[in-house]
């Protein structure tokens, strides 16, 4: 992987950790509101697998470059 | 009747509220790959700040807040200066502490003669 590719993988990594931050944030607060009756802990339920999700896509994404395609495996 | 109702009526439309949100954050995108997420982010970069403009002048704030200036800051710019910065110094420490011990060295020889 070059240092430019690596570069766009970890600039799309973090605004994903952002976005979902986010939305497991408003998730966790429209939860909280309507069920939970304002307890903290739902917010930061959701916040925490927000994070979570963006860990992982990050995780694929940074190991797709090595990863072997089946249509790959039958040319060679 | 209307009392038994209610509860369930209350109940139907908070499920109704979550699970809309839950799909509109699905069906943006928000909860897919990092490829959407980013996408999303640069969406709501470009649409936010017309809307916020847009809220201003509604409610007539616009004349009331100041401008924000426009500051050209850029951290990645930033950063790498500063890690440049601290690698070239690291490269020529051993150098400088030859040079400053020697000079260190001579200055107390002078004093001594």
């Amino acid at each position: 992987m070059s240092e430019k590719e690596l570069g766009k993988k970890l600039d799309r990594c973090l605004a994903d950790g952002v976005v979902k931050l986010g939305t497991g944030l408003g998730l966790g607060i429209v939860f909280s509101v309507l069920f939970f009756k304002r307890r903290t802990w739902p917010i930061t339920l959701f916040s925490g697998a927000g994070l979570g999700m963006a860990y992982a896509n990050c995780q694929h994404d940074l190991r797709s470059h090595y990863l072997l395609h089946t249509s790959e495996q039958q040319e060679q | 009747m209307a009392p038994r109702i209610w509860p369930l009526v209350k109940l139907v439309s908070k499920v109704t509220i979550a699970g809309g949100a839950v799909y509109v954050a699905y069906d943006s995108g928000l909860l897919g790959s990092s490829e959407q997420g980013s996408m999303a982010l640069e969406k709501a970069k470009a649409v936010v700040p017309p809307a916020l403009e847009e809220w201003m002048k509604y409610f007539g704030l616009e004349a009331q807040l100041p401008t924000m200036p426009k500051i050209e800051f850029s951290p990645v710019n930033s950063w790498n200066a500063g890690v440049r910065w601290t690698i070239s110094s690291l490269s020529e420490a051993p150098t400088r502490a030859t040079e400053y011990t020697n000079q260190g060295l001579q200055y107390v020889k002078d004093l001594t003669k």
